[in-house]
């Protein structure tokens, strides 16, 4: 979720992007801010993002993370992985046709 | 994978320097919620709400920062970090406990460990740089007594030709050589081997090759060729690369070089170190032996090793050779009747310094059990009586809010430094202990000799360590367990007054009874070994080993043929004779009461029938006429031997027997003038003299006979001169050697000892025995002191209150110091009662154990008689009493000064 919002905004910084998140799932996810940082640090531990620090739109110090090569390719394969299993699931779900 | 990999390392990275990223993770959580409150206000928020809601929707900022460090670094290293500062604070703080627990576990690790390392060389892995060890076995000719000696080389002829499931046999025989020129010449010690002896052992060349089958053959006098010891290469030939293919001057011949062994071979005795090995052919070249003793079946002097085949049991080759030896016994009845041979495995065979080690390793490693049992206890002592004392703490914690499993790891932390660090010790201890064994050796040649792996086998070790550590950390850890599992409010109001502790006092008076027990049948065990020496030393050996000085001569090493060895012994007697300060000079072929092997001859006796299988191999000894007057040996009837016992034609044979010889074999009448057959001829009995001690000074009176040196001495045997004097014997060694250089300037005298300190060395089994239960029962005894004593004392702080409440109430400190003495007592009466029967059960078993399984001492044990004497367990038992009262009373008076204001208010 995380990567797929920093490939479609570019980079942000930790606010705008559980902001964005907020906004993208309808405000159906209201997630605790907090749980943001650690996974973004395992994220950037395990080399799918990069952050650096930069300024805000609002002239404020912040940390940006942007996607890395390696959160790409990560991110195609867990989209790739998700559209699976929906698929299968899809299967079970729906109604069989002409059973 | 390579993802989780590059993740831990960061975190692992991340365990230094948190600090900079700590404060950077504030400023990038301050800049949110700064960015968050603005968000707010913009959306009409009062600053404070605004700044409120953000950290709300954060879930709180502190949080947040700990769930960001869980993740940045890995949490239960730096908890573990933590636990190990902790634990190094609490074990510096209690200091005596510390060094109590880590010295009783380096003590108790490192001496079982050295002692498994030795018997883990001795009798497990024998032979170093031999192919698969386990399927070598030692070949063994059995006596119609049962009694084990070695092989004749026409016996190991019939047994390599019809033994069909053995890989091959090879024979050996251990012997001195000189090498080099006749006037610098070294003494090395080496074995004289059949051609396939290193095919047989699978010995892989360092350089060169070993023997070919070319030179497996039995040709007196062929195969000038050496193989040496790695370590006599780099020692002595400056680990010459070209070295195959030069020659070695051995014995006043040159050999050439054909090999060199790898290091870890040092040939096929445990423990001993040989250097060269030659083939037996050229045994007539470099002895002088004559041809016709190789060909001699009753020439036994080659120990025999064979390899079973693959799949073959020992149980099937022992019976097959036995038939064949049955077979072999009827076909040469003459030398060989009722002798049968068998197989045993390596550490079994009675030759060499391994024979006399294992009586006593065996019961090292009994007694190293004993130790290390009592150093668990003792350490799961000290640990329970210190979690006791620190319930206290425990709850405290819980208290505040930690994890049960985190004060379980805590502990646990705690008792794995404390069982590391004394581990640790122990095993630091261990190679330059085992080293030790080389102090444990006989005296003499073999000192030389000794090579043994003492590096501790890592199976052993770990066993040892692991079972402390478990024993410390199971200790430690139970009662933290039940600490938490109570309800704390309790257990924080009631203060030492522990509904739990008498559950624990049990168990802890359980571990206290067992170390007493264990601690007794040490003490009675170092008693009776040390009385078995001590009544060993006061036997009388039957002659007079003072004032002697015992010299061995090596005379075949520097090419001597038989008339011209004889000729050596009458001339340097004659100058011996006459120098200051001499009153006897002999000379002889055995030493008594030494290590050298000594000789036996199948007798027949006129007038004797011998019963079925009756043992007629009768020791000897080969002897100058001033042998018996030197030894201060009485003649009791008959004559000595005079110079005129010669070779002549025209001089009869003679023998004279001892009495134990003359009772049983002419046991109505006088032996003087009867005839005895040995070595093919008759020999007439000219005297009987008095029964000595000849092998061990434990031995029963065993028959014996002597012969004329010059009618009976042969090339093959040993030649050891003696000369007794008025005062030093050492004195006169210099004297010796002046004597020995003028008549021959080549020969060097080796090995010249104070017979007195000679013989010493048949006590050594015992000594060493007895020593080394001396040292462990010390041991045991301090560790069991020590035990007893931290109980009482941790007892005795634990009912401080107690005793203050007894004190207000009108109790006298006697009445105190009574209970508490009292108590320590009842402890250690049951300790003893099931001491004792551990003590008589041991006893009884080793006193079966026999230092020896030669044939020469088969009746001489360890142990003297009196395995249940009374007074040795009376005081043991005494002694461990006083021991206890003394643990229990320093406390006891600690409590009865107690002021018990004082002691009440101790909350």
């Amino acid at each position: 979720m995380a990567l797929q919002t920093l490939e479609s905004m570019g980079p942000l910084h930790g606010y705008g992007l559980a902001r964005r998140i907020e906004q993208t799932s309808g405000d159906l996810l209201q997630l605790n801010y907090g749980t943001l940082y650690p996974a973004l640090l395992k994220l950037e531990q395990e080399g799918f993002i990069a952050s650096r620090w930069g300024v805000s739109e609002n002239n404020r110090r912040a940390k940006f993370y942007e996607l890395t090569k390696a959160g790409q390719r990560q991110l195609k394969r867990c989209a790739a992985d998700w559209e699976q299993t929906t698929a299968i699931l899809a299967r079970f779900l729906t109604p069989a046709e002409g059973a | 994978m390579m993802r989780k990999l590059r993740s831990l390392w960061l975190r692992l990275r991340g365990l230094f320097g948190i600090r900079d990223e700590n404060d950077e993770f504030s400023v990038e959580l301050e800049s949110h919620i700064a960015m968050h409150t603005e968000d707010g206000i913009r959306s009409g928020l009062a600053p404070q709400e605004a700044r409120r809601r953000a950290l709300i929707r954060l879930g709180g900022a502190e949080q947040t920062r700990q769930a960001w460090r869980e993740r940045r670094t890995l949490p239960w290293v730096e908890s573990l970090v933590q636990d190990v500062r902790f634990g190094f604070r609490m074990l510096a703080r209690n200091r005596a406990f510390t060094t109590v627990v880590v010295l009783t576990l380096a003590i108790g690790i490192g001496v079982s460990a050295t002692a498994f390392t030795w018997i883990n060389g001795v009798l497990l892995q024998p032979l170093g740089g031999v192919a698969d060890p386990g399927r070598l076995v030692t070949l063994e000719s059995v006596t119609p007594g049962g009694a084990w000696v070695p092989n004749s080389y026409p016996d190991y002829i019939d047994f390599r030709q019809h033994l069909k499931l053995v890989n091959g046999i090879a024979v050996t025989k251990p012997a001195a050589f000189s090498v080099g020129k006749e006037d610098h010449a070294d003494r090395v010690w080496g074995e004289l081997v059949s051609g396939n002896f290193f095919a047989v052992l699978g010995v892989i060349p360092e350089q060169g090759r070993v023997f070919l089958p070319a030179e497996y053959g039995d040709t007196p006098g062929a195969f000038p060729v050496v193989v040496i010891s790695d370590r006599y290469w780099r020692a002595h030939l400056n680990t010459d690369p070209d070295i195959v293919g030069k020659t070695l001057r051995i014995n006043q011949h040159e050999l050439t070089i054909v090999g060199v062994t790898p290091p870890a071979f040092h040939g096929s005795m445990p423990v001993t170190a040989y250097d060269l090995w030659i083939p037996y052919m050229q045994q007539p070249v470099l002895n002088g032996v004559s041809t016709w003793m190789l060909r001699d079946r009753h020439n036994r002097n080659m120990l025999g090793i064979a390899r079973l085949k693959q799949g073959v049991t020992a149980d099937q080759a022992r019976q097959e050779l036995k038939v064949l030896a049955d077979r072999m016994a009827i076909a040469n009845a003459d030398v060989s009747e009722g002798m049968s041979a068998t197989l045993l495995p390596l550490w079994k065979s009675p030759h060499g310094p391994q024979g006399l080690l294992v009586g006593p390793l065996r019961i090292l490693m009994g007694v190293c059990i004993l130790v290390l049992l009592i150093v668990c206890a003792n350490v799961a002592n000290l640990q329970l009586a210190r979690a006791t004392v620190r319930e206290k703490e425990f709850s405290a914690r819980l208290a505040l809010g930690a994890g049960r499993s985190r004060l379980a790891r805590q502990v646990l932390t705690e008792s794995l430094l404390l069982t590391f660090t004394g581990a640790a010790l122990g095993v630091a201890a261990t190679p330059w202990m085992s080293r030790a064994l080389r102090y444990l050796m006989p005296p003499g040649p073999m000192q030389q000799l000794v090579a043994m792996d003492t590096r501790p086998d890592l199976a052993v070790l770990a066993f040892t360590v692991g079972l402390c550590v478990f024993a410390a950390a199971a200790a430690g850890l139970a009662p933290a367990l039940q600490v938490s599992r109570m309800n704390l409010s309790v257990r924080m109001n009631e203060g030492g007054r522990s509904g739990s502790a008498g559950r624990r006092n049990r168990l802890r008076s359980v571990l206290v009874a067992s170390e007493v027990a264990l601690a007794l049948v040490a003490l009675v065990g170092a008693g009776l070994f040390a009385r078995g020496f001590q009544s060993t030393l006061h036997i009388d050996p039957g002659f007079e080993p003072n004032n002697v000085l015992l010299s061995q001569f090596y005379l075949n090493t520097s090419g001597y043929n038989l008339q011209q060895r004889k000729e050596f012994c009458r001339s340097l007697s004659e100058r011996m004779q006459a120098a200051p300060g001499v009153t006897d000079v002999a000379y002889s072929d055995g030493v008594p009461l030494g290590f050298e092997p000594s000789w036996w001859e199948e007798l027949k006796i006129e007038g004797y029938a011998p019963r079925p299988n009756e043992n007629m191999n009768i020791f000897r000894n080969v002897i100058s006429p001033g042998y018996l007057p030197l030894m201060h040996i009485p003649i009791v009837e008959g004559r000595n031997f005079t110079e005129q016992d010669n070779e002549a034609d025209d001089s009869p044979a003679v023998m004279i027997v001892n009495e134990s010889f003359a009772r049983h074999f002419f046991p109505n009448g006088d032996p003087i003038g009867h005839k005895v057959h040995g070595w093919g001829s008759w020999f007439r009995i000219v005297g009987v003299a008095k029964d000595a001690k000849y092998h061990y000074l434990g031995e029963s009176n065993v028959p014996y006979f002597y012969v004329p040196f010059r009618q009976l001495y042969r090339t093959d045997m040993s030649l050891a001169f003696y000369v007794r004097t008025q005062r030093d014997p050492e004195s006169v060694l210099s004297t010796l050697r002046v004597q020995t250089r003028a008549i021959d300037p080549t020969v060097t005298v080796f090995d010249a000892v104070p017979l007195k300190e000679f013989i010493g060395a048949s006590l050594y089994p015992q000594k060493l025995a007895a020593s080394l239960m001396a040292i462990l029962g010390a041991i045991a005894v301090l560790l069991a002191a020590v035990g007893l004593y931290s109980v009482m004392a941790y007892w005795v702080a634990q009912r401080t209150q107690e005793i203050g409440v007894r004190m207000a109430l009108g109790a006298q400190p006697r009445h105190v110091l009574r209970m508490v003495v009292l108590q320590g007592l009842k402890l250690t009466a049951g300790g003893l009662a099931a001491g004792t029967l551990l003590a008589l059960a041991m006893s009884r078993l080793v006193s079966a154990v026999s230092f020896t399984n030669s044939g020469m001492g088969s009746n001489a044990k360890l142990m003297g008689d009196g395995g249940a004497d009374p007074l040795i367990f009376l005081a043991a038992a005494l002694f461990l009493c006083a021991l206890a009262t003394m643990a229990a009373y320093l406390p006891a008076r600690r409590a009865a000064s107690i002021d018990p204001m004082e002691a009440l208010r101790t909350e």
